[in-house]
């Protein structure tokens, strides 16, 4: 399906670019986009990140929530005392989200 | 009324559309027909009714419909048909389509407007078409620092995986392009590509803007992404399988939105925000950041994203009924085939058609369950469709600050009610072995 998609739509971008007109090049034509400014500087600048934080969250506790999945998908074949040792997972996992959201609200650490 | 292109010249026109239909034909008979005859002496033809299907026995199939049924029904179990035609890519299209203009005439109410009007007499029924030519005959410009290959390919990287999103799909029963075990899993990991290639393809523009649209995609998917494969746990914890089709299998009596109406509610959310639909627009907030990521896009590569942020809004608003409204599960609706066609022939006119491949093509592929079951899922759909293009006339855009909050605090938390709410029903007896199912 990926592969068909591929193969799908670039003939689109082909037949577009065979009948669309393509004259008068100049170089103000293919500046950035500003609104009609002429771009000030580059375009890749620094550019400040305030919510780096719940990136780095993210990288963690994806994986945890993955990890559940293990757990819930056998879940009907476990016994009742399978679940705790997850509780306790649950725990840790949610006291570490409670701290890391704490800590990224303190936007002056940052 | 705009004029056309004060340039414009018929003949210039006519004469590129004979050069390319020259070079055309000139390409197929010198590359084409022999790469056709090659590959028919290298493929194994298949074997259809006891025969083995040569060109000269296809070009008589074409003038004989009797003879013609077994391969139509040979080819509708193909897996190329699937991926082409019926559960993938055209059904999604097709359905995407259909959500563009009716979500223009929609908005269009909601804002004392009337929309698309003019093009095709009937309420602007061609106006997608129109859209379409108009893109695809647009000069693409690329920005001169552009990082080129990246920039080209990102827009058919996002149609590609959108179309991977929905293989996953399962339409009617056994109708689906890509049944696998994993089938959840593999939904999460196609979800992990749309932030990677929208910040590819903002990256590579070289511009400010889309910069910016690009990280704050970053930000809004990511931060999503958690709460959205949390809030489907409790579905998981309940069948116990991560496979579409025996999740919508085990929804045969009752769907889960009635016991997981969080979970349903905070997927719902997600949903919107992993869609950039206007609450959560921040993407491509056309009244702060021109248009977002989607800035330097022009012509028929802003086409192929719009083809596919609607094909990722069919997918999703279709795993939505899958996972929480039953998907195809539903009342016997369709009627039966009539006993007089099957057995003996179509009535046209003075002669009877007898179609004898007909009896097994009905009763093994397109059976009355298959319809049936694809209208439910096709009418649910709709109805998740028209929810989440409702909010679009109705809220106004967050902030980022409080988006992040929402998808952090808010929904997370929602999410492990939803989990021991799914606990909870285990475990007290009232679902799994020996409660209600």
């Amino acid at each position: 399906m990926f592969a068909f998609g591929i193969a799908a739509m670039a003939p689109a971008l082909v037949i577009s670019r065979m009948i669309s007109p393509r004259k008068r090049s100049n170089p103000v034509k293919f500046l950035p986009m500003e609104c009609g400014q002429v771009p000030s500087g580059e375009g890749r600048t620094h550019f400040m990140m305030q919510y780096y934080p719940y990136i780095l969250m993210f990288v963690v506790f994806d994986v945890m929530a993955i990890f559940l999945y293990a757990w819930g998908s056998a879940l009907l074949e476990l016994p009742k005392s399978a679940t705790l040792p997850i509780m306790g997972f649950l725990a840790i996992m949610f006291g570490a989200m409670a701290f890391a959201l704490y800590q990224s609200g303190r936007r002056r650490i940052w | 009324m705009s004029v056309i292109a004060p340039n414009f010249k018929l003949s210039g026109f006519i004469k590129s559309l004979l050069d390319n239909i020259f070079w055309i034909l000139l390409i197929f008979v010198l590359a084409g027909l022999p790469a056709v005859f090659m590959i028919l002496l290298l493929i194994d033809l298949p074997i259809i009714d006891g025969e083995l299907l040569t060109p000269f026995l296809a070009l008589s199939y074409l003038v004989n419909p009797t003879r013609l049924i077994p391969v139509i029904h040979a080819f509708l179990t193909t897996d190329i048909f699937r991926v082409i035609a019926f559960p993938g890519f055209g059904f999604a299209a097709l359905l995407a389509a259909s959500v563009i203009f009716v979500e223009r005439k929609m908005m269009a109410k909601l804002q004392l407007r009337v929309g698309p009007f003019y093009c095709g007499k009937v309420e602007g029924i061609l106006q997608l078409m129109g859209d379409g030519l108009k893109l695809i005959s647009k000069e693409i410009i690329i920005p001169a620092k552009a990082d080129k290959p990246i920039f080209w390919a990102a827009p058919v990287l996002f149609v590609a995986t959108a179309a991977a999103f929905v293989a996953l799909i399962p339409v009617a029963p056994g109708w689906v392009v890509a049944d696998i075990d994993l089938g959840l899993l593999a939904f999460f990991a196609v979800i992990g590509f749309f932030p990677i290639i929208t910040i590819l393809s903002a990256w590579s523009a070289n511009s400010k803007y889309p910069f910016i649209g690009g990280i704050r995609a970053l930000f809004q998917m990511v931060s999503f992404e958690i709460p959205l494969i949390l809030s489907l746990l409790g579905v998981v914890m309940l069948t116990g399988t991560l496979n579409l089709s025996e999740i919508t299998e085990s929804q045969s009596n009752f769907p889960w939105i009635v016991f997981l109406p969080i979970g349903a509610i905070v997927f719902f959310i997600t949903m919107l925000a992993e869609l950039e639909r206007i609450p959560f627009d921040l993407p491509e907030a056309e009244s702060e950041i021109v248009a977002g990521w989607l800035t330097e896009l022009s012509g028929m590569l802003y086409g192929l994203v719009q083809l596919g942020s609607y094909l990722k809004l069919y997918a999703f608003a279709a795993l939505f009924v899958v996972l929480f409204l039953g998907g195809w599960n539903g009342p016997m609706i369709v009627p039966a085939f009539p006993e007089q066609i099957i057995t003996e022939g179509i009535e046209m006119g003075p002669i009877t058609l007898t179609l004898d491949g007909l009896e097994s093509l009905l009763s093994n592929t397109i059976t009355q369950e298959m319809l049936n079951g694809t209208l439910w899922f096709v009418l649910k759909t709709a109805g998740v469709i028209f929810f989440i293009i409702l909010p679009r006339g109705v809220f106004p855009r967050v902030r980022v600050d409080i988006l992040l909050d929402l998808g952090w605090s808010k929904l997370i938390g929602l999410c492990f009610i939803n989990i021991f709410i799914a606990l909870g029903l285990l475990y007290s007896g009232v679902l799994g072995p020996g409660g209600l199912q």
